[in-house]
């Protein structure tokens, strides 16, 4: 182990992989906690899928990635927050069709411009490692923005969140703040999917979250909690992904994934073997 | 038109390719109609990134895919109920959970071998161009077994969807009859490998039954519309992919350009009933 | 003549917390007994243990002399409609059949006679001229009926009905009166939730009234005394001049 660490110091790319990757973990934990509060995973599914389309057109027409997924980025955030406001609409169903229909799209897009010839995997599965040190800089304030925005607005989300009906009669914008958290969780895609891809940038985005849940209750310090979780499973996944040899956004969606699953069974108020003591106690007497 | 609606099918590989696609087109019309209806789209979804470890390792390692599909199919479902037990765990997490973990695992897998690149994209994507006619004897006969599961438990399966308290009242297990479909939802996942690959298959899933929800009444008429739109589709992405290729010079992957002729199809009607249904300005 | 019901210091439990206590009491075949308990008393965890679906911590339930599983076939249940979504594309007809789906067993799919039993527990509402609409274009009370005659068509000797009176119009309240009267004269038990006790007085023999734990069952006439509502209802019943008792729960008064 040791031995990886000193190799990581000594590389620059490593550094610079491992620093993304740690960023974007925490980024993931603390906007995560808000998509695991409002029920947002198959939306954000969405986004990630539906907003493809946008990296591969930036990519044709030679504009900055992140710029180009960005603006496609808000276009299928709006249609996703019309969609889940109107009632005739199952929205389940209509995420679905976006999804898979804006994916569809971009491997269109992607095929027509040159085959299948250029590596579409980086997009699926991201290239962490070939991480510029603008991009880690880049990364980093947008992370930056995305958490103080989230601190500015943290009151009224949470409120929204847990009663929105209430929320409302108390005069918070309700409808203004989903789609707010929105394009929010769009700018935190826009920096996690070049990291580790469009189907595992989910993975950051709801694993630390959800074990955060598992151990604290506040949201304050679930947030604090899933930023930790995000960030360690980012460092871990690049480290054991260079022992292993392992794809490195892959290894870190396993290593978020492992840790919820540990925590589901074994955390000491949620877990399932601590619901067995418990149970098992009450009825003995 | 002739040049382009039928001309295309005068090469073999067209016409095995057509067939693979009829045959997912239908068989993923009908099944989704449960899908739509019991609103698991989401877990659709999910069953079809989760089986993918499944078939990478039995790729990888040579054996049956529709073997390794099962496999990672069975297991996934028993986590997710597993996971969900848990009162502090939201169905949605566990599902984009599973999804990830699962998929990053048989990436993972694949990305072991040297210049993964290609083998995966054949994974994920699909290569129905290319299908023999082995492939289609195997897409018929998995896609068959699926019907005949929904078949067969058809009014099961509307019953749940419809009144869940009142089907488990009545002493159908809901668990049962989850597995059920899910298992015929993996096996349209394993039979549409090779047409549209894992990452497309939601879309045969969801858009035709979808599409065809906003249009019939009846549950009969549904289903078959939804399996009519899923046939319709199939062909229209061929004879296009085809066409844009050979008369235009411009590739398009066939897989995508089915699954773009579905959504293209479905925002056509959703906006068509939409605008019907608002109501007349009064004068 | 066996008890459609047997109820014996049932206690219910999830993980360390007792949603019902003690609830002990007999019916007998044509008897009614309304479950009468504000939100949350366990009335529906009652239901869900009396079809099985809910496994009993303490004590013993015997339907139809036997346990609730095995009697499945035999117990029927009404959901309430407003639960149910009106876009789903099924008939009318399709959901009563739905009654039948067990005697047709699996594989098989329902046959004439079933159309003919189902048609005519529509006829028994009065909805047989809307068998080919779809469920949905139906008003609450017509659904409501709808659901009932789902449950006539199964041939049950138990029925359980949820809330059957909440939200309905007096024309289906008084119908469901009359298909309840008939039911009960061929020997068919009624257990029903409900807060209306106007209603429960009028469609029900005896009472049982919960709130967690059983306070009381017997003939509705003594068990729904102003001091036994107010004990089960705690805050939630007021007492006025007259022995008049009003329960804020719900919004339903005396």
């Amino acid at each position: 182990m040791i031995r990886s660490i000193g190799d990581i110091a000594r590389s620059d790319l490593l550094l610079r992989a491992l620093v993304e990757a740690v960023v974007v973990g925490a980024l993931g934990g603390v906007i995560g906690v808000h998509i695991v509060l409002r029920r947002l995973p198959f939306t954000v599914m969405a986004l990630t899928h539906a907003t493809f389309p946008g990296v591969v057109l930036a990519g044709i027409l030679g504009l900055n990635l992140i710029a180009g997924s960005a603006a496609f980025g808000v276009v299928v955030v709006v249609l996703l927050w019309v969609v889940s406001r109107r009632r005739e609409l199952d929205t389940s169903t209509a995420t679905g069709v976006i999804l898979a229909g804006g994916f569809a799209t971009g491997v269109l897009l992607f095929s027509a411009q040159s085959g299948f010839d250029r590596d579409l995997t980086s997009y699926l599965v991201g290239s962490v490692l070939t991480v510029s040190t603008a991009d880690v800089v880049a990364t980093a304030v947008i992370a930056s923005a995305v958490v103080g925005a989230l601190v500015l607005i943290g009151g009224p989300l949470t409120f929204s969140a847990f009663d929105r009906i209430g929320a409302e009669a108390a005069g918070v914008p309700v409808v203004y703040l989903d789609l707010a958290v929105l394009l929010l969780i769009e700018l935190a895609l826009v920096v996690s999917v070049p990291t580790v891809g469009i189907i595992l940038s989910v993975s950051l985005l709801v694993a630390p979250a959800a074990t955060a849940r598992l151990w604290v209750d506040r949201i304050g310090a679930s947030m604090w909690l899933a930023a930790l979780l995000g960030a360690t499973a980012g460092a871990v996944g690049i480290v054991i992904s260079q022992a292993a040899g392992t794809a490195a956004g892959a290894t870190i969606a396993v290593v978020a994934g492992g840790g919820f699953a540990l925590s589901v069974i074994g955390s000491p108020r949620h877990g399932l073997l601590a619901r067995r003591r418990v149970a098992a106690r009450s009825f003995a007497g | 038109m002739r040049h382009f609606f039928v001309e295309p099918f005068q090469y073999g590989f067209m016409q095995r390719a057509l067939v693979v696609s009829l045959v997912i087109g239908a068989v993923g019309g009908i099944v989704g109609s449960y899908v739509v209806l019991r609103r698991i789209s989401f877990f659709a979804d999910t069953l079809t990134h989760t089986v993918f470890p499944g078939v990478a390792i039995a790729f990888v390692t040579g054996h049956s895919l529709w073997l390794g599909a099962l496999v990672a199919g069975v297991a996934s479902a028993l986590l997710f109920s597993l996971a969900t037990t848990n009162r502090r765990v939201d169905d949605d997490a566990a599902m984009a959970i599973l999804l990830t973990t699962f998929f990053a695992v048989g990436v993972m897998v694949v990305s072991r071998v040297e210049s993964y690149t290609n083998d995966l994209l054949v994974l994920l994507f699909g290569r129905v161009l290319t299908v023999d006619r082995a492939d289609i004897v195997s897409t018929v006969a998995i896609g068959a077994v699926a019907l005949c599961i929904v078949g067969a438990l058809h009014k099961e399966l509307v019953f749940r969807a419809f009144d869940p308290e009142g089907a488990e009242a009545a002493g159908y297990s809901p668990l049962l009859l989850d597995i059920a479909l899910n298992l015929a939802v993996t096996l349209v996942v394993v039979a549409a490998l090779q047409a549209v690959g894992t990452v497309l298959v939601i879309a045969l899933l969801v858009t035709p039954a979808a599409t065809s929800r906003l249009v019939t009444r009846g549950l009969g008429t549904m289903i078959a519309v939804g399996a009519a739109v899923g046939m319709a589709a199939a062909y229209l992405g061929l004879v296009i992919s085809f066409s844009a290729s050979v008369d235009h010079g411009v590739r398009l992957a066939t897989g995508a350009t089915i699954v773009v002729v579905l959504t293209v199809g479905f925002t056509l009607v959703a906006a068509a009933t939409w605008l019907r249904r608002r109501p007349a300005v009064a004068a | 003549m066996i008890p459609a019901l047997e109820l014996d210091d049932v206690c219910v439990a999830f993980d360390d917390v007792r949603v019902l206590d003690g609830v002990t009491a007999t019916v007998e075949a044509g008897d009614s007994v309304a479950l009468i308990g504000p939100n949350g008393a366990g009335k529906s965890t009652l239901l869900r243990a009396i079809l099985g679906l809910v496994p009993v911590t303490d004590g013993h339930i015997r339907v139809l002399g036997t346990t609730p599983r095995l009697a499945r076939r035999q117990v029927a249940y009404v959901p309430q409609a407003d639960t149910l979504d009106s876009e789903f594309p099924v008939s009318v007809l399709q959901v009563v059949l739905m009654g039948r789906f067990r005697e047709v067993g699996w594989i098989r799919r329902p046959g004439r006679a079933d159309r003919a039993a189902a048609l005519d527990a529509l006829g028994q509402v009065g909805l047989a001229d809307r068998a080919h609409d779809r469920f949905g274009v139906l008003s609450g009370g017509q659904r409501q009926r709808v659901l009932l005659a789902r449950a006539l068509c199964q041939k049950a000797r138990l029925l359980l009905l949820d809330e059957p009176f909440n939200g309905v119009d007096s024309s289906t309240q008084e119908l469901f009166l009359e298909v309840l009267a008939r039911q009960r004269e061929a020997g068919v038990a009624i257990v029903m939730p409900t807060h209306d006790l106007t209603v429960a007085h009028l469609a029900c023999g005896d009472a049982c009234l919960l709130n967690q734990r059983q306070y009381g069952f017997g003939p509705i006439g003594d068990v729904l005394s102003p001091d036994a509502l107010r004990a089960t209802y705690e805050s939630q019943a007021l007492l006025r001049p007259g022995d008049e008792v009003i329960l804020t729960d719900h919004h339903h008064h005396l």
